[in-house]
């Protein structure tokens, strides 16, 4: 790394060991110093390819600096400065220097040029994350952060696996579009690493089971980074590819339809936040220019105003410890300001006209149409309502309005409520002036938000969804249950297949597999050994005394003969010479 | 009492706000049918988006859909005791 270029991400990871050491007003200035200048670092920096060593014979790259990583390192280190001022009340330095090194960790897959430098990232990210998630210190946030972990090593393991596949197989570590590969083993895997990360189902069971579980502030650095950074990998390499339209699609509708058993605020907006994944998922797939940029600029919108959304649930959670829809209500008259500010990352999330969510999901719907893609643009507009139907009406619903619960809670610190009211900001500053956020995309951007017919039937998609909530109010009152997913096989799967193992499986393999054992491999092997050792006694051992006897017997005869006399010796050679006469007389 | 817990908890004030409510679903809806129309400003990607109201009309079917369709999903199969991990 070279002194014209500072990688931004070692800035974080490095900066945050400094945090412990220090105290008071100087440590909470290096929290916000620290992802500050990461983001200075960041609009800083000029297009060019930066920190390039040699390692193990590769070329390893650091900086990839170009438009795409640009605009996402602008919003990691946002958000990582959004997250810290949100942060700035809790006293547990273990988790600064976890979401710094998480935040860093995301930055350093951003300007990853090779897989194995964006490998070591995804990893640090993984772990640091898991630390937001343990930190909790609750019996159920350990059990979650342990989940969270294994998954996300399974996930790094499968990323791993997918490399040294694609290492041995084409001599390099480039890390790029991998459309040639499309097909082979290495091209699947890191896929499908690419695909957990971004909770892809049925691979994204981990995000719901862990962010509703993580600390307050924890949990606002989450919803931003793990599947934001591989929603910018599979950008990177696999645009353009077909399952990646149709798992997205699905993606997005099937967030929803949880988010409508979801029972737990965040855990709602958890499902939601697969959901917008979902968007920019199928925007990668569809890998026009248009797409791309929808996915790029939805990635960018949806981390300010969930963060938004999950600052405002945390900020409820945090004054009145309830964390259940069923056991809220009635909080607006507590709670105001936070009831404003979360509105206005609902309508942003929702994509009401003026907010940010309306300039950029509609790119990726746009880009389904324009491709002539039906199913899939209906699709992604049944869960844009959807999502307006949970985050927009029913969790503020159930949560500040509703059946008064007599709970009383209280306004945030104001650290809290400045980093909602900077959010939030920001969901309106990009729905107002869209030009900010499209003029950074990857490509050059020729599309038009605020159009009449947009903002109109946008309008009235939103008003009579509305309609329809109030008409079914009653059919959705959460009831205090929780929904199976995918994570159902390793939480209950796992011990099915124990108690499996434990008791059929083990009297399987002492009866029944043992009885075979006995009468297929035991017994006639032993029989066989028999008759070999039979076999070997009587004919080999007699075969070899035999030739013993007879070695011996005619040595004794041998030995007769050969006396040592030479009396006996001129004897026998007199009588072969009368002998050999006899012959020479009467053969003649 | 502030501003919108007056609004919220006296009935006439609140039957005046889902008067309003409805007659701004009327003007969306009617919007959404003549504007277009008017300033002929279609940019439809398919033949079903020129269908009088059809933002209206698909939110309305998607929400119905989605919480009709969701809840049965849950209760025949998916939703489950709160302890069903912990037992």
């Amino acid at each position: 790394m070279t002194l014209e270029w500072l990688h931004p991400g070692l800035l974080l990871i490095v900066g945050a060991w400094a945090l412990p050491l220090l105290k008071g007003r100087l440590k909470r200035t290096a929290m916000l110093v620290l992802p500050a200048a990461a983001l200075i670092d960041c609009l800083l920096m000029t297009p060019g390819t930066y920190g390039v060593t040699s390692f193990l014979g590769q070329e390893l790259v650091f900086g990839r600096v170009d438009r795409l990583s640009l605009v996402f390192s602008y919003v990691f280190s946002i958000m990582g400065f959004l997250g810290m001022v949100y942060a700035l009340h809790v006293k547990d330095d273990s988790q600064h220097v976890a979401a710094l090194t998480y935040v860093g960790g995301a930055l350093g897959v951003t300007f990853a040029g090779d897989f194995l430098s964006l490998y070591v990232f995804w990893e640090l990210m993984a772990i640091s994350s898991s630390l937001l998630v343990l930190l909790r210190r609750e019996t159920s946030a350990v059990g979650a952060g342990f989940r969270y972990l294994l998954v996300h090593i399974f996930g790094g393991l499968l990323l791993l696996a997918g490399i040294v596949l694609h290492w041995s197989q084409t001599g390099s570590l480039a890390f790029g579009d991998m459309a040639a590969y499309s097909g082979g083993l290495a091209w699947a895997m890191i896929l499908a690493a690419f695909l957990l990360n971004a909770a892809v189902p049925p691979l994204g069971a981990w995000l719901p089971d862990a962010y509703p579980e993580a600390t307050v502030t924890g949990a606002v650095f989450m919803t931003a980074f793990t599947t934001k950074s591989a929603v910018y990998a599979l950008l990177r390499g696999f645009a353009g590819t077909e399952l990646l339209v149709w798992l997205g699609a699905v993606m997005a509708v099937y967030g929803v339809v949880y988010a409508v058993l979801e029972n737990d605020a965040r855990r709602l907006l958890a499902y939601h936040i697969i959901s917008q994944v979902g968007y920019m998922v199928c925007g990668v797939g569809i890998g026009t220019a248009l797409a791309t940029n929808g996915a790029t600029a939805h990635a960018f919108a949806h981390i300010l105003y969930k963060a938004l959304l999950f600052m405002g649930a945390g900020a409820v959670l945090q004054t009145t410890g309830l964390r259940k829809l069923n056991e809220m209500g009635g909080l607006y008259k507590t709670m105001p300001i936070t009831l404003g500010l979360y509105m206005i990352g609902a309508f942003a999330i929702s994509a009401v006209p003026l907010f940010s969510g309306f300039v950029s999901k509609s790119m990726v719907v746009a880009a389904a149409g324009e491709n002539h893609r039906a199913v899939i643009f209906l699709m992604l507009t049944l869960a844009s309502a959807g999502t307006f139907l949970h985050t927009g009406l029913k969790l503020p619903y159930y949560m500040f309005f509703g059946k008064d619960s007599g709970k009383q809670g209280k306004e945030p610190p104001g650290n809290m409520l400045v980093a909602m009211g900077l959010a939030a900001a920001a969901c309106i500053l990009i729905g107002v002036f869209p030009g900010l956020l499209y003029e950074r995309l990857p490509n050059p951007v020729d599309f038009v938000p605020y159009t009449l017919q947009h903002v109109t039937s946008t309008l009235g998609m939103l008003g009579f969804t509305a309609l329809g909530f109030f008409l079914l109010l009653k059919q959705l009152d959460p009831v205090p249950t929780i929904s199976l997913d995918t994570d159902w096989f390793y939480r209950r799967g796992a011990t099915g297949l124990l108690t499996l193992v434990r008791g059929p499986l083990a009297r399987l393999e002492y009866g029944f597999v043992g009885e075979i054992y006995e009468f297929v491999i035991r017994r006639p092997v032993l029989g066989a050994a028999n008759l070999f050792r039979k076999l070997d006694s009587f004919v080999v051992d007699s075969a070899i005394v035999g030739v013993g006897r007879s070695t011996q017997n005619l040595s004794q005869v041998l030995r007769s003969m050969v006396s040592g006399n030479a009396q006996h010796y001129g004897l026998i050679m007199a009588a072969g010479v009368v002998a050999l006469l006899a012959v020479a007389i009467f053969v003649r | 009492m502030s501003f919108l817990q007056r609004q919220l908890e006296d009935p006439v004030r609140f039957a005046r706000i889902k008067r309003l409510f409805y007659a701004g679903l009327a003007v969306v809806a009617v919007a959404e049918i003549v504007l277009p129309r008017l300033f002929h400003g279609t940019e439809s990607h398919f033949s079903f988006e020129d269908f009088p109201a059809w933002g209206s009309l698909y939110g309305l079917v998607s929400c119905v859909a989605i919480i009709v369709v969701s809840k049965l999903i849950g209760k025949l199969w998916l939703m489950r005791r709160e302890d069903y991990y912990d037992s």
